[in-house]
């Protein structure tokens, strides 16, 4: 299976008193971008660590690039964890090539790559200096060059779009891109599954340490269906609340997502909000991740982890 | 070899700060101070003092102007007698004025007193004041066996004075020792004390900052915990081992150096054993403390939470410098010799034994194996604890926590 880049079989991880990942297996196919959803305390985190061999599995095999993960395979991984750390005092170029020569890459090699990422990223003219006197977003694009900087096969990146501005948010959703173009498997792991939903070929969703679904995205939103609707208008959208062709609301001011009730007419709805609403907007759309993910877990009885309610606020 | 490279980064990263640049330096500058130039300032001990001697007696002044004008010290004189007359009224005047230094005065039958009193403005002068009240006390002596009757050509040999020498033997032979012995092996074990103190604080401190970058996380997805231990234990040490090389040659200097003038202080030569173990002991110190160090530095998010775990890490330390006494008043005894190769201890009792008495080989060798196999077991245990630890935020795990850690998977 040479298209697989990362395969877990059978993982499980328990700490003391509770089971953080239960048997989780999941296939990330060569080339992809692959989205490990899910809120807080899912597993998300200890299975990366896993992977990274940051901490070992109680259970279960890790493949990297077709092979058991050893140090070797762990050095074509590019690993930004969630707690982002680097030296405050170093300075950033020198930095970043010792970590890039821990990560068995030749210094010539990485300071040749250097200084067109520090340009990309807008650091060309901090590479001299310490880490600490860069902004919070300069630290942050500075600990994405050292995950790159050794050009890995595959990222890893928990959080990816954590702690940077629209403006950051948007290059880094550039480089990414670039770097999917070019080859690279990218995991991008988060809580806040709208900020990396549209970039992900693949999504696997986690809840309490076991899958709940995964695939590629299309697969997965074909299966649940054009179920949902978004409006956009004037006027008093309480009425939604009681109407029987809907499942569920979610108000905004002048606008709601609301989720049909199964079997529901979208053309009757549509009527009689015309009635009451003056509508600037009316469209069926396929649901988000966030709401099949709500919609799995409760179908399974379980009852919702704060986060993942608070998740999409 | 990635460990190299954290060794490497390491070292630069102790070496370059001015601490250690000041901390190299100054060392050997106190060291020079504190042996060099009191020995400078002995043999040139400054002007001779001028001093007048009242004479209401009649009859001792001559001979106690005599014996306090050839008292010497390290071969010079130490007193110039003025003569100047008058009464203490006019003698205060003139020490007040700063033409005398002060003056001696020898009341009416002082010889069956034995009494003198010294006037000056500056009475401290122990010293000074010792070779005084020798130089007049032999003068009385002189006077009183005359007046038994003694011949004069006789007196000098009857009241030669006796001149005990302390000479430590060894096997390069006897050496004349004057106490400094004593201070500089005292010296040199502060010294190490100090240093394997403050290089095991430079680890703690350093795994605590990493620890609070949380650079850890990103370290440890390269290479291994064991592998970060290794290299850092490795790579403060050779920055430890550079300052102590350095502050140990400008030792070595400084001691050639004093021993190649005569000095009133006449410093024993440290034989080249002494200097070994000196280093020896030092690094095999720092290897035993700093892994503790590293370990607790691992179970803790801040300095101020280090502290308590510390107490039993600083605990041998502080018993070995108790055990000063008992070292230095028997260093052969049976319970100096379990002292000093108990490994805890045996990096300073050990080098403390070896540079007071010749110490027999097998036993330097002896504590130097224990010393190797405790460095093995606590590095060990340290690395264990040191792994689970950097990944670990919060509350402050107790000690049968990290026992469980060391024994976990």
């Amino acid at each position: 299976m040479n298209d697989i880049a990362i395969r877990l079989q059978g993982v499980r991880k328990a700490f003391e008193g509770h089971v953080a990942v239960h048997e989780l297996s999941l296939d990330v196919p060569k080339g992809c971008v692959f989205g490990l959803l899910g809120p807080n305390g899912a597993g998300k985190t200890t299975t990366l660590r896993m992977i990274m061999d940051i901490i070992g599995p109680d259970a279960g095999t890790i493949d990297i690039l077709g092979r058991p993960a050893d140090r070797t395979s762990r050095d074509r991984i590019g690993y930004m964890p969630e707690e982002r750390g680097l030296y405050a005092r170093m300075q950033v170029d020198e930095q970043l090539l010792y970590l890039a020569e821990l990560k068995g890459c030749p210094r010539a090699d990485a300071q040749r790559r250097l200084g067109p990422w520090l340009q990309k990223l807008g650091l060309a003219d901090w590479g001299k200096r310490k880490l600490n006197e860069l902004s919070k977003g300069m630290q942050q694009k500075t600990q994405f060059a050292a995950t790159v900087l050794h050009d890995p096969d595959i990222l890893i990146l928990d959080e990816p779009m954590s702690g940077l501005d629209p403006v950051g948010t948007n290059m880094m959703k550039d480089v990414l891109v670039e770097l999917s173009r070019a080859g690279k498997t990218l995991i991008l792991s988060s809580h806040q599954m709208e900020t990396v939903e549209k970039m992900c070929d693949r999504v696997a969703l986690i809840h309490r340490g076991r899958k709940v679904l995964d695939g590629t995205v299309a697969e997965v939103k074909a299966h649940h269906g054009k179920n949902a609707v978004v409006m956009a208008f004037e006027g008093d959208g309480s009425f939604l609340d009681a109407h029987p062709s809907v499942a569920s609301v979610n108000h905004f001011n002048n606008y709601v997502e609301l989720r049909l009730s199964p079997g529901a007419d979208p053309q009757a709805l549509l009527r009689a909000a015309a009635e009451r609403l003056k509508l600037s907007r009316f469209e069926l759309v396929e649901p988000s991740l966030h709401d099949i993910f709500v919609e799995k877990v409760t179908a399974a009885g379980e009852t919702l982890p704060e986060e993942a309610a608070q998740a999409r606020s | 070899m990635r460990v190299l490279r954290v060794v490497r980064r390491e070292f630069l990263e102790r070496v370059r700060t001015k601490a250690f640049v000041i901390g190299t330096v100054l060392g050997p500058v106190l060291l020079v101070g504190l042996t060099v130039v009191p020995g400078l300032l002995m043999s040139k001990a400054g002007k001779p003092l001028k001093v007048a001697v009242l004479d209401e007696d009649g009859a001792l002044g001559t001979p106690v102007r005599a014996a306090l004008s050839a008292a010497k010290v390290a071969g010079n004189l130490r007193f110039t007698v003025q003569d100047v007359p008058g009464d203490r009224k006019a003698l205060d005047v003139e020490v007040l004025a700063g033409r005398l230094d002060g003056y001696l005065v020898l009341p009416k039958g002082a010889l069956d007193s034995a009494q003198a009193e010294y006037y000056a403005k500056n009475v401290s002068n122990l010293p000074d004041q010792r070779l005084m009240d020798n130089a007049v006390e032999q003068a009385f002596v002189k006077l009183r066996l005359a007046v038994e009757g003694l011949p004069a050509d006789k007196l000098d040999a009857v009241t030669r004075r006796l001149d005990l020498k302390t000479l430590q033997v060894t096997k390069e032979g006897s050496r004349e020792d004057k106490g400094a012995g004593f201070i500089i092996s005292f010296v040199m074990l502060m010294i190490l004390y100090t240093s394997m103190l403050m290089w095991g604080q430079a680890v703690l401190s350093s795994v605590i900052e990493e620890k609070s970058n949380r650079v850890l996380e990103v370290m440890v997805s390269s290479i291994s915990p064991a592998e970060l231990f290794a290299g850092k234990i490795v790579g403060v040490g050779a920055a430890s081992l550079t300052q102590f090389l350095v502050w140990t040659a400008a030792g070595i200097g400084a001691s050639l150096y004093a021993g190649s003038f005569a000095t009133g202080l006449n410093l024993p030569s440290l034989g080249p054993l002494v200097w070994i173990c000196f280093v020896v002991f030092f690094l095999l110190g720092y290897f035993l403390y700093s892994a503790m160090y590293a370990a607790i530095g691992a179970c803790v998010n801040t300095l101020q939470e280090a502290q308590n775990l510390m107490f039993p890490v600083m605990l041998p330390i502080i018993g070995a410098m108790v055990s000063f006494p008992i070292i230095m008043r028997d260093p052969d005894g049976t319970l100096s010799v379990v002292l000093s190769l108990l490994p805890p201890l045996a990096p300073l009792l050990m080098f403390l034994r070896v540079a007071t008495v010749p110490t027999p080989l097998w036993q330097i060798g002896l504590s130097i194996v224990l010393l190797l196999l405790a460095i093995g077991f606590v590095n060990w245990v340290a690395a264990r604890i040191y792994r689970v630890g950097i990944l670990m935020y919060g509350k402050r795990p107790t000690f049968p926590e990290m026992l469980r850690w060391v024994r976990h998977r």
